[in-house]
């Protein structure tokens, strides 16, 4: 076999273990996140479809892909309909970098990961706003309005705050991060516990969940940037969705948990055990604090997290010299 | 100092939600799974009247006086006495019918008895697709007391 095809069939391999991973992240999540909720309101949640519900999901699209697939007569039909492909496939690209192991990577260990992070999971808010324009609604254009005000002001703290990881590593590569952990036997949420709860609130905001989802606050704004989507349509959405929210977990476990670093279990699943915690910890925070007011997300960004996320940034600059 | 102060309070006010959801995760549901599970009806919850049978002779209490069916605000209860090919009236019921259709459970038929031969059942699963069928005859009105368990907790005490 020439090598080029080897390549490609290689790269065939990967990308289908991907889709197939975040699908099957797609069912654990929502199922997790429905019983949790249940859990925390006295309730058993999903309990039909599956043992302890848990192909509950499978039912649900099955419904989904039996809607009619309604389109607004005055959208603009092609962004539109590309909204929702354009949402999912940041959410893909992060599976680029992520090390899942010693020496392995899924795609390529970019030696600029983490600016190749920073800038692909932001790229989500193009599609918010393809979906806030293209669907001509008031409600889809100011829930996208919102988004793109929580992106821009959440944006910067959570790139300072991943500046520290990188100034205590040394390094922008993911797996570098990754690597200067285990070799220096410590973990950088010791050092950065200020940093990594700046990330953690600013990736909650980012992702428009818990108490910062009034992107899509239904008593404000139907659905937000998805009141015109229905069926399988929406369907990709939350997809998208909750792969960015365990993508975003997963970056938050290589930059401060140490990633595949463990005992006795392979790296890959070390990975996705922390990534799982964090989902968890996320999901947590959201059924427990209610909504906050657009102002006061606007508030808690420019005037708290960005003052201490540069004072956190100085602080640590000046005890690595 | 009051922003360090407010941040203080927000993180204390934070870490206790937390902790209040954190617990309930480990409590056990408050559902009760209807069909599945039944729920725990309390003492003297209304169900429907039902004949009571003496546990010695194995025959109706009932002595079909007919006090329940004037008792009988809606007029549910149809008693017929039996009598022998005399004409002498035997004091037990030929028919006894209850229309649960018309019933309001109200207790009063049972606070008229004196035979102690009506008693409250707590059985609410009365559910028929035709309304003929919530008219109960009394062998069935017996059958109910004597099986059902919900009879037990429900009935003894005139409440």
């Amino acid at each position: 076999m020439p090598g080029w095809l080897i390549d490609f069939l290689w790269v065939v391999v990967k990308v289908t273990l991907v889709i197939a991973f975040v699908g099957v992240n797609f069912i654990f999540m929502v199922w997790l996140e429905r019983k949790l909720s249940a859990k925390m309101q006295a309730r058993i949640g999903p309990n039909r479809v599956g043992p302890h519900g848990s192909l509950q999901l499978i039912a649900d699209a099955l419904k989904l892909f039996s809607k009619e697939d309604i389109k607004p007569a005055m959208a603009d039909p092609k962004v539109w309909a590309l909204a929702p492909v354009v949402m999912f496939a940041p959410a893909l690209l992060v599976f680029y970098v992520l090390p899942v192991g010693p020496n392995a990577v899924i795609g390529t260990d970019l030696n600029v990961g983490l600016l190749y992070l920073a800038a692909v999971s932001s790229f989500t808010l193009v599609g918010i706003f393809m979906a806030g324009w293209g669907s001509n609604s008031k409600y889809s254009l100011l829930g996208a309005m919102r988004a793109g005000a929580a992106l821009m002001a959440y944006e910067i703290p959570l790139v300072l705050s991943i500046l520290t990881v990188a100034m205590l590593a040394g390094t922008l590569s993911v797996q570098g991060i990754v690597q200067a952990q285990v070799d220096r036997g410590y973990y950088f949420v010791f050092p950065g516990i200020v940093a990594f709860i700046i990330y953690f609130i600013c990736v909650m905001a980012e992702l428009g969940r818990g108490p910062f989802d009034l992107v899509e606050a239904e008593h404000e704004l139907v659905m937000g940037y998805q009141t015109e989507y229905s069926g399988m349509r929406w369907g990709i959405m939350l997809m998208a969705e909750y792969t960015n929210q365990f993508t975003a977990a997963a970056i938050a476990a290589m930059l401060f948990l140490g990633g595949w670093d463990g005992p006795f279990l392979p790296g890959w699943l070390w990975l996705v055990i922390k990534a799982y915690a964090l989902v968890m910890v996320m999901m947590w925070v959201r059924w427990t604090l209610p909504r906050v007011r657009i102002d006061q997300l606007l508030d808690l960004s420019w005037k708290f997290l960005l003052p201490v996320s540069l004072l956190n940034l100085v602080v640590v600059a000046i005890f690595l010299v | 100092m009051g922003v360090l102060n407010d941040v203080a309070r927000a993180a204390k006010s934070i870490v206790k939600g937390h902790m209040v959801t954190l617990r309930e995760i480990f409590k056990p549901p408050m559902t009760i799974r209807y069909p599945d599970e039944k729920p725990e009806q309390p003492k003297g919850s209304r169900g429907m009247p039902v004949l009571k049978v003496n546990a010695e002779t194995g025959e109706l209490n009932c002595t079909a006086c007919g006090l329940c069916a004037r008792s009988c605000p809606p007029g549910c209860i149809e008693v017929i006495e039996e009598t022998d090919a005399n004409g002498k009236r035997m004091r037990r019921p030929l028919a006894y019918n209850l229309d649960m259709g018309k019933c309001m459970v109200c207790n009063l038929c049972i606070e008229a008895c004196p035979f102690d031969a009506l008693e409250m059942a707590a059985n609410f699963e009365i559910s028929v697709y035709d309304p003929d069928n919530l008219v109960f005859n009394k062998d069935q009105l017996a059958t109910i007391w004597k099986n059902y368990d919900a009879v037990r907790i429900a009935g003894g005490e005139k409440l």
